[in-house]
């Protein structure tokens, strides 16, 4: 590629939203319905029970949102809205070790017998479908950020009139 | 660019209604051709077929000597800009007017260079990224230019592009064409059933009607030589004044009016001695004299000019477009002259050569 093709490319983005970044944070969120439709078993009686999982629906909510702005952040080249993303995605490695973890590590007694509450090939699904989504989540803020900043400079070379496009 | 050639050309819809008849152009390499006529006489018919929206029933259409007849639009290498833009309401303006080429996959960065291009002569530079519910009407329709330029296509096709437009927007829009045509050097069709738009605009214009070319020529020729009755009334605004009179004597005699032929107009009207034919008069070629006597109707001062309507003496309807401010009432009698006239055969309605 030469110098000129690279500076097309860097004028491009002024006209061109950023669909990379937002569309990996909107995948963020699929993997993120994955993982808590997952979690859920009728058949470990009363386990999910408890406040943590009321806790853990709100922030599903709270996540969705969050990462959906962002998503519409990122696309404008929004530097503000990738620092979001990677908060986000670092809490959806955090999460593993609370909901997935704790459940595979977890027994109920049915019917007299001992049953673990989370088998590891759940557990082996649910973090996968976390860790998918943190890192989608972290390579959309990466991507953002480089974009944006490339983006920013770029502008900042061009006349005032440009500027104001 | 390219040249087009359109061969007896005739469109024939399913239920035998036959919209286009035996239509027979040269378009030259770079010309600007204005189609015009009615509503319903066939010419954004013909522009479909041309476009390949439309399927041609007979005849050839070639392109740069090549037959498309039956080349699907596709492949046709034309752009065609509608009235109601056709954009893309969830696209940025960049976008619409990549999108094309976007499709056919093509290099980003040779699409970014053509849109730029684009945008600079068509002025849309600062507007790249608005959508096209924040421009202005002109400005989608530049817009939808502005799409079809970026394909650099062989040929221009425009259904009039200018309709939905306010008539100050029109008048610049227009004048945008004209320079974009200047400038691109393009082959162009044009569709429009506004007068003042193919006059100003055409190359040469085909003026059509009821399926019919009734005249091709340039704006001049269809102005000051119109082929017959209905190129005359169609070309021009107001329209032509036309009079039944009976040629006599080296005079024309009507309805309230004799007026004398010079030897000229004698020997063209020559074999018409005796009959009747039609006078076709400009309003602008009414001007204040002796000859004819008018009871004025009505007066608009249009600042520059004056319209008058009235009746000439016992006859037909006239209306004049005198020079300067005229301040006529109602039933004030005004004497003109014709300083310049036409003549057509009344059967025919064809044009009777020689007029002066």
């Amino acid at each position: 590629m030469t110098d000129q093709d690279r500076q097309i490319k860097t004028d491009r983005m002024r006209y061109i939203k950023n669909k990379f970044s937002s569309n990996l944070a909107l995948v963020a969120i699929i993997f993120d319905v994955f993982f808590f439709v997952s979690i859920y078993k009728s058949d470990v009686s009363t386990y999910y029970y408890t406040l943590l999982i009321g806790v853990s629906i709100v922030y599903n909510l709270a996540f969705m949102l969050a990462a959906f702005l962002s998503s519409e952040g990122v696309k404008s080249y929004g530097e503000g809205y990738c620092y979001l993303l990677i908060v986000l995605g670092i809490i959806q490695f955090v999460r593993i070790f609370i909901i997935p973890w704790r459940a595979s590590h977890a027994e109920v007694t049915i019917a007299n017998e001992a049953v673990v509450v989370m088998g590891s090939a759940q557990f082996l699904r649910c973090t996968l479908f976390l860790v998918i989504s943190g890192i989608c989540c972290i390579v959309a803020a990466v991507v953002g950020i480089q974009r944006s900043r490339t983006l920013k400079a770029y502008v900042a070379t061009l006349g005032e009139e440009h500027r104001r496009d | 660019m390219a040249t087009l050639s359109l061969q007896h050309i005739d469109k024939i819809y399913d239920n035998n209604v036959q919209a286009v008849f035996d239509f027979n152009l040269e378009v030259k390499d770079g010309e600007l051709i204005v189609l015009v006529g009615p509503s319903g006489c066939g010419k954004s018919t013909t522009l479909r077929m041309v476009a390949g929206l439309e399927d041609i029933s007979n005849g050839h259409l070639l392109l740069d000597g090549k037959d498309i007849t039956q080349a699907p639009a596709k492949d046709r290498d034309m752009a065609m800009v509608f009235q109601n833009y056709a954009l893309y309401g969830h696209m940025t303006v960049y976008e619409n007017m990549a999108f094309s080429l976007t499709m056919r996959k093509e290099d980003p960065n040779v699409i970014h260079k053509k849109v730029l291009a684009a945008a600079e002569i068509l002025n849309l530079t600062t507007q790249l990224n608005k959508k096209p519910s924040q421009l202005s009407g002109g400005q989608r329709q530049r817009v939808a230019m502005g799409r079809s330029i970026v394909r650099t296509p062989k040929v221009f096709l425009f259904d009039e592009p200018l309709s939905n437009l306010d008539a100050k927007l029109r008048g610049s829009t227009r004048r945008e064409i004209l320079l974009l045509h200047k400038r691109l050097k393009a082959t162009m069709l044009y569709v429009t059933h506004d007068q003042t738009e193919a006059l100003t605009l055409a190359d040469r214009i085909v003026c059509m009607s009821m399926g019919h070319v009734q005249q091709v020529g340039t704006p001049l020729e269809l102005y000051d030589t119109p082929a017959n009755l209905f190129v005359a009334g169609f070309i021009g605004l107001p329209p032509m004044n036309f009079f039944d009179v009976t040629v006599k004597g080296g005079a024309l005699v009507g309805k309230g009016m004799t007026v004398k032929l010079s030897e000229d107009q004698k020997n063209t009207l020559r074999s018409y001695e005796g009959k009747t034919i039609v006078l076709g008069v400009r309003p602008e070629n009414i001007v204040l004299g002796d000859d004819v006597t008018i009871k004025v109707t009505s007066n608009e001062n249009l600042g520059m000019n004056t319209l008058v309507h009235g009746n000439i003496k016992g006859g037909d309807k006239i209306t004049g477009k005198l020079r300067g401010w005229c301040d006529y009432k109602n039933g004030d009698e005004v004497k003109v002259s014709f300083d310049r006239m036409h003549f057509f055969d009344k059967e025919t309605t064809n044009a009777i050569r020689g007029e002066v």
